[in-house]
C-alpha cells in the first residue's frame, strides 16, 4: 500500500497541474481529497492493518493530506489570478475614443470685465449700489450741471420715452441720486447699460456699459482720484500699467480730464473723470464748501475689446457660442 | 475745428517739432484729430470742448500755446480808419429783447467792390475749411476765425429803411437763407430784421434778399452776441447748423464784439475799399459785468492734493490773459474777453491745474471714508443666480435691450399679453429698434437663432437682465431671467438613444429646480398650461411656493418655423425681482441624521393625464413627519398596462431624528399610505 500512497500523490500532483479552470481543479481535489475520494479509502482501510504499519501508514498519509491541501490550495489561487486577468482584459476599454461631456456654462465676456471691474473696486473700498436705466431728464442732465439747450448735450444724443422720461446716457446719473438720499461721507461704485442715438457700426452701439464711481468726504483731492484710478488701472492691466490724465470737459466736474491707460503700446481711453462741480453737489444737498468729491465714469465695452483682442463691437452682442466659448 | 499752423504762427511761436506741438495740445485739453498737409502748409484737425468758443479762434489756440510755453499771445494790429460821416447818420441798430440779444454793433462801410480776394487771404480760409465768396464776406470769415466773433454782411442799400431791429420772428414770417432754402419762421425764432421784413436768422445765417454781391456798393458789418440757447434751439428746430451757431451756441462774449467788429471793417476797407463810417452803431443795453473771480490758494490746494506755489499761480493765470491782484491769502482774476467760461472759483482751479500740468499732480490714496467694499443683497442674488445657471451648464448671453414688435410678431405673442405693453421710444434711431425690451425671450431666441444657423448642435443660453414695461402712465423696471435651450445636452454619447443624449423640456425645469434651490426660495412646481405660442401639450406656468414667476415650455412648432428654429427648442422666462428679493445666500448648517433611514418602494397605475405633482403630493401629505423623501424612479406607460393609464413607481425613505426605526413600524406607514392614496386619487397600489 506505501506504493498506492505515492502513485496517488503523483497522480494528483499531475492531474492537478493539468486543471485549468477553477471547476476542473475541485474535481481533482474531490476525487483525491473529497469524503468518497482516494485518500479517504485509505486511511478506511487502516484499520485491518497490524500495529506498526498502521502507524506508519497513517503518518504518511496525514503527512501526503496535508501536502495535498497546501498544492490545491496554491493552486486555486493561482486559476483565481489567472481568471481575473482574463476577465478584466475583457473588459477592455479603447482609452482613445473621446470623452463624454456635460454642458460647461459660462458668464459672456462683458460680464466677466463687468464683475472684474468691481471687484477691483470693492477692494478698494467702494459700496456698489443699483440705479435704474429709465431716468429723467433732471436727474440725467439737470441735476449734472445740463440745463436743457446746454451744448454739451450733443455729445449724449439720447433717446426720449417722453417729455422728461429718458434712458440714462451715462451711470453718474445713479451718483445724483445717492448723493440726495445720504450724508457724507461715501464711496459708492455703480454699474450698468448706458444708452445713446448712436448708428450701430464696429465700434459704436446704442447701448453699451458704463461703470461709474465717486467719493465725497471732507479732504477728497484730485490726487486722490489719480492715485484711484492708477490703482484700478494697475489691478485691472497689470502692474505696469500707466495711466495718463488729460484735461478734458464735462459740464458736471470741474476740473475734469480723461483718463487713459496704457496696453500692448498704445493708450487705451478708459473714460471722463474730475472733481464734482460744486454746483452738482449744491444741487445734490452737499456743501461744496465743507466736502469735496472727486467722480469718474468707465466704458466696459471698449477695454474688454481691446483686452481680449474683439475686433467689432458688434461681436460683443451676437452671443456666438464660438465667440462665447473662448472665455 | 482746422488750424493752419502757418495762420497759428502769425499770434505765438510754435515748437519747433510739428510732434512736439501735437504733443502738447492734449496737455491743455485740445484734442488733436488730425494733422493734414495743404500746399506747403499743414492743418491741424482739432477738437474743441462745448465750453471753450474762444478756442474755436486762432487767437484763442494761439493764447493756450503761448501761456503753456511762457508767454503771450500777439494780437492783430488794428488797421482801422474811420472817416466822416458818422455812421448813425445813415443807419440804425435796435435790440427788441435784450436777454436775447444782449449786444450789437455795427459798422457802415460804402464805396466799396466785392471782388475776389488775394491769394493770401483766400488760401488761409481753405485750408480752413471755408469756402471763399468774395473779399468782403471773406473778411467776416477771416476775422471770425482768427478772433471767434462771428460777423455778417449786409448789402445796406438793400436793407429797408437802413434799418436793424433784433426781435423774434412774426408767426408765419419767411426768410429765405443763403443757401437757397426758403423757411417758415415761428417766434421762438430770434431774427435780425430791417424795416419790414426778416434779412437774418440770428446767429446762424444770412438772408438771400441782402446778400453781398458784384452790386453791393454799401455794406452794413453786423457783429452781435446772442443768447445760446435760442441759438442752439433755433439751429436744432431748422437742422441748420453753421460756424456761427457753432461759436455762438457756445456763449460769445459781448465784450469781445466791437474788437472783432474793428478788425473786420479795416479788413474789409483793405480788401475791397471805401470807407469805414465814424463811429460804430452799437446797442449794449446792460453791459455784462465782468467781476474779478477769488481764487483762495488753501482751497486750490485743497482740491487738488497739491500744493502749487502762489508765484506759478498768478503767472499762469496772468498768460492766460486774466487780470490778476493778490490779496491775502487769496488772488484775484478778471478774466480775458472771450473767456465768459471763467465764472467761479473752480474753474480758476481747472485753469491752473491744467498749466500746471495734469501730470504733476501726484497720486494719492483717500485716507477718509475708510469702509469696507461691499455689494446690495439683490446685487448678491442676481450673481448667485447667475453662478447657478452657469454650474447647471448654460451660457450667458446680453443682447440689446432695444427691439421692435417684429420680434413679438414673429414669436406670436398675442396682442392683449402683458409682453406688447412694450415703451416706445419717442426718438427711435432705426425701425428695429423703436421699443425697450418687455421680456428678454425674443432677443435670446434671436441669438439662438444665430447659433442655430451656424449649426450648433448645442445651444443652451440664458440671459438674466432689465426688461420694461408701460404701467399706467409710469414705466415699470425689473429683472428678469429667460432660458432657451436645444440640441444635445451631453456630447461623446454616441451609442446611446439619442433621446437620451437630446435636451429636454424636462431639463430646463431641472435647471429651474436647481436655482430654486441655489437661491433656497422654496419649493418650484409647474401647473400645465401657457400661451399660445408654446407648444399646447408641453408648456407650464411655474410658481415658486404658490406665486406664479413665469412661463416654460416647447415653441410651438408654428412658432419654430417661424423663427427659423426647425427642432425643439425649450424655453422659459422667469420674473426674477421677486426671487432674488428673497433668496437667502448664507444658510446655516443642517445636521447629518443620527439614526438609519429605512427605504421602501411603491408602486402604483394611475390614469396617464393624473400629473405626477399630486401623487407626490398625496404621498408627501400621507406620510407625515416621519417620511425624509420621495423620490420617482419610474414612470412607464405600454403594455402590459391598459391603455390611458400608467405605472409610477417612487422611493420612500423614512427616518426618525430620535431613534432606528422598526420594521414594523415602516410597514405600518407604509399601509396608511396606500390606504390614503387609494382613498384620495383614483390609482391602484401595486403589490
Amino acid at each position: 500500500m506505501p506504493d498506492e500512497v505515492d502513485r496517488l500523490l503523483s497522480r494528483t500532483l499531475e492531474a492537478l497541474k493539468g486543471a485549468t479552470t477553477p471547476q476542473a481543479l475541485e474535481a481533482v481535489r474531490l476525487r483525491a481529497l473529497g469524503r468518497r475520494g482516494d485518500l479517504a479509502a485509505m486511511l478506511r482501510r487502516l484499520p485491518s492493518l497490524s500495529g506498526t504499519e498502521r502507524a506508519s501508514l497513517g503518518a504518511r498519509l496525514n503527512t501526503v493530506q496535508a501536502t495535498l491541501r497546501a498544492a490545491f490550495e496554491s493552486r486555486f489561487a493561482e486559476l483565481a489570478a489567472s481568471e481575473e486577468v482574463d476577465r478584466l482584459a475583457a473588459e477592455r476599454l479603447d482609452v482613445s475614443l473621446p470623452g463624454r461631456r456635460g454642458p460647461l456654462g459660462r458668464r459672456h465676456v462683458l460680464r466677466r470685465t463687468l464683475d472684474e471691474v468691481e471687484r477691483i473696486f470693492v477692494g478698494l473700498g467702494f459700496e456698489v449700489v443699483e440705479g435704474t436705466e429709465v431716468e429723467t431728464d433732471e436727474f440725467n442732465f439737470e441735476r449734472l450741471n445740463m440745463p436743457r439747450e446746454h451744448p454739451a448735450r450733443d455729445t449724449q444724443d439720447t433717446f426720449y420715452l417722453g417729455d422728461d422720461l429718458l434712458l440714462r446716457t451715462h451711470a453718474t446719473v445713479v451718483d445724483v441720486r445717492v448723493m440726495m438720499g445720504r450724508t457724507p461721507p461715501m464711496r459708492i461704485l455703480t454699474s450698468g447699460r448706458c444708452y445713446r442715438r448712436d448708428p450701430v457700426d464696429a465700434t459704436h452701439m446704442p447701448v453699451f456699459h458704463q461703470v461709474d464711481g465717486f467719493m465725497v468726504g471732507e479732504a477728497i483731492t484730485f490726487a486722490d482720484l489719480k492715485g484711484v484710478l492708477a490703482t484700478f488701472a494697475r489691478e485691472m492691466f497689470g502692474p505696469h500699467a500707466r495711466t495718463r490724465f488729460q484735461p478734458g470737459y464735462f459740464p458736471f466736474t470741474e476740473p475734469s480730464a480723461e483718463l487713459a491707460v496704457s496696453f500692448e503700446g498704445r493708450w487705451l481711453e478708459l473714460g471722463g473723470c474730475g472733481m464734482f462741480h460744486p454746483r452738482v453737489l449744491e444741487m445734490a444737498g452737499i456743501d461744496p464748501e465743507r466736502y469735496t468729491a472727486f467722480a469718474f465714469g468707465l466704458g466696459v465695452d471698449r477695454p474688454a475689446m481691446v483686452r481680449h483682442g474683439i475686433p467689432d463691437i458688434r461681436l460683443l452682442w451676437e452671443n456666438d457660442l464660438r465667440l462665447l466659448e473662448q472665455f | 475745428m482746422r488750424a493752419p499752423l502757418s495762420w497759428l504762427r502769425e499770434y505765438v511761436e510754435l515748437p519747433a517739432s510739428v510732434d512736439a506741438l501735437v504733443e502738447c495740445l492734449p496737455m491743455l485739453g485740445i484734442g488733436v484729430e488730425g494733422v493734414e498737409r495743404v500746399g506747403d502748409d499743414l492743418v491741424l484737425d482739432l477738437e474743441i470742448a462745448s465750453n471753450r468758443p474762444d478756442l474755436l479762434s486762432m487767437v484763442g489756440i494761439a493764447r493756450e500755446l503761448a501761456a503753456w510755453a511762457g508767454g503771450e499771445a500777439r494780437l492783430p494790429a488794428d488797421t482801422l480808419r474811420e472817416d466822416d460821416p458818422p455812421a448813425a447818420s445813415t443807419a440804425s441798430v435796435e435790440i427788441a429783447d435784450a436777454s436775447l440779444c444782449p449786444r450789437y454793433l455795427a459798422y457802415v462801410i460804402t464805396g466799396i467792390t466785392a471782388g475776389p480776394s488775394p491769394s493770401s487771404i483766400a488760401s488761409r480760409l481753405e485750408a480752413a475749411g471755408i469756402r471763399c465768396v468774395n473779399s468782403v464776406v471773406d473778411a467776416t470769415n477771416y476775422a471770425m476765425l482768427e478772433l471767434g466773433q462771428p460777423l455778417h454782411a449786409f448789402d445796406l442799400d438793400l436793407l429797408e429803411g437802413r434799418r436793424i431791429v433784433v426781435r423774434p420772428a412774426l408767426p408765419g414770417e419767411h426768410l429765405e437763407t443763403l443757401d437757397g432754402v426758403g423757411r417758415t419762421l415761428d417766434p421762438e425764432m430770434l431774427v435780425i430784421a430791417d424795416a419790414r421784413r426778416p434779412v437774418a436768422l440770428a446767429g446762424i445765417m444770412g438772408g438771400a434778399a441782402t446778400e453781398i454781391g458784384p452790386k453791393t456798393r454799401a455794406v452794413l458789418l453786423e457783429a452781435a452776441s446772442f443768447a445760446p440757447s435760442s441759438v442752439r434751439r433755433t439751429s436744432r428746430r431748422l437742422g441748420l447748423r453753421t460756424e456761427a451757431s457753432a461759436r455762438f451756441e457756445r456763449g460769445v462774449d459781448p465784450d469781445g464784439v466791437a474788437r472783432a467788429a474793428r478788425r473786420a471793417a479795416g479788413l474789409i476797407a483793405d480788401l475791397a475799399g471805401g470807407k469805414v463810417h465814424r463811429g460804430a452803431l452799437d446797442a449794449y443795453p446792460a453791459p455784462v459785468p465782468r467781476p474779478a473771480i477769488r481764487l483762495r490758494l488753501r482751497r486750490l490746494a485743497r482740491v487738488l492734493g497739491t500744493e502749487i506755489p502762489e508765484d506759478e499761480v498768478t503767472a499762469i493765470l496772468g498768460r492766460l490773459g486774466l487780470e490778476v491782484r493778490r490779496e491775502e491769502d487769496s488772488v484775484f482774476a478778471a478774466p480775458p474777453i472771450g473767456r465768459r467760461d471763467l465764472e467761479r472759483e473752480e474753474d480758476l482751479i481747472e485753469e491752473v491745474a491744467r498749466h500746471h500740468g495734469y501730470d504733476r499732480i501726484p497720486e494719492a490714496m483717500p485716507c477718509e471714508v475708510l469702509q469696507q467694499g461691499r455689494r446690495p443683497a439683490a446685487l448678491e442674488a442676481e450673481a448667485a443666480a447667475r453662478d447657478a445657471l452657469v454650474r447647471a451648464g448654460l451660457t450667458e448671453a446680453i443682447t440689446l435691450s432695444l427691439g421692435g414688435p417684429g420680434a413679438m410678431d414673429r414669436l406670436g405673442v398675442a396682442q392683449d399679453d402683458p409682453w406688447r405693453r412694450a415703451v416706445p421710444v419717442s426718438n427711435p434711431l432705426t425701425s428695429d429698434h423703436t421699443h425697450l425690451r418687455s421680456a428678454l425671450l425674443p432677443g435670446l431666441l434671436e441669438a439662438v437663432r444665430v447659433n442655430a444657423a451656424q449649426r450648433q448642435e448645442a445651444i443652451h443660453l440664458f440671459e438674466i437682465g432689465r426688461i420694461f414695461r408701460c404701467d399706467g402712465g409710469a414705466v415699470a423696471e425689473r429683472r428678469a431671467l429667460a432660458i432657451a435651450m436645444r440640441g444635445t445636452w451631453l456630447s461623446g454619447f454616441w451609442e446611446g438613444a439619442r433621446d437620451l443624449r437630446e435636451v429636454t423640456l424636462l431639463h430646463l425645469r431641472g435647471v429651474l429646480e436647481t436655482l430654486a434651490g441655489e437661491l433656497r426660495v422654496g419649493s418650484l412646481a409647474v401647473v400645465a398650461g401657457g400661451p399660445a405660442w408654446m407648444h399646447p401639450a408641453r408648456c407650464g406656468r411655474v410658481l415658486v411656493e404658490g406665486v406664479e414667476v413665469g412661463v416654460l415650455g416647447e415653441l410651438h412648432p408654428r412658432a419654430a418655423v417661424r423663427l427659423d428654429l426647425p427642432g425643439r427648442t425649450h424655453v422659459c422666462e422667469i420674473d426674477l425681482e421677486g426671487l432674488l428679493g428673497r433668496a437667502v445666500l448664507q444658510p446655516s448648517f443642517a445636521r447629518m441624521p443620527k439614526y438609519p433611514a429605512v427605504v421602501r418602494d411603491l408602486a402604483l397605475v394611475a390614469p396617464l393625464d393624473l400629473p405626477q405633482a399630486q401623487v407626490q403630493a398625496a404621498l408627501v401629505e400621507a406620510g407625515g413627519a416621519l417620511l425624509e423623501a420621495v423620490e420617482l424612479f419610474d414612470a412607464y406607460s405600454g403594455p402590459p398596462l391598459a391603455p390611458g393609464t400608467r405605472n409610477l413607481a417612487y422611493t420612500l425613505t423614512f427616518r426618525a431624528a430620535d431613534r432606528t426605526l422598526t420594521g414594523e413600524e415602516v410597514e405600518a406607514l407604509m399601509q396608511a399610505i396606500s390606504a390614503a392614496l387609494a382613498a384620495r386619487l383614483p390609482v391602484t397600489i401595486r403589490a
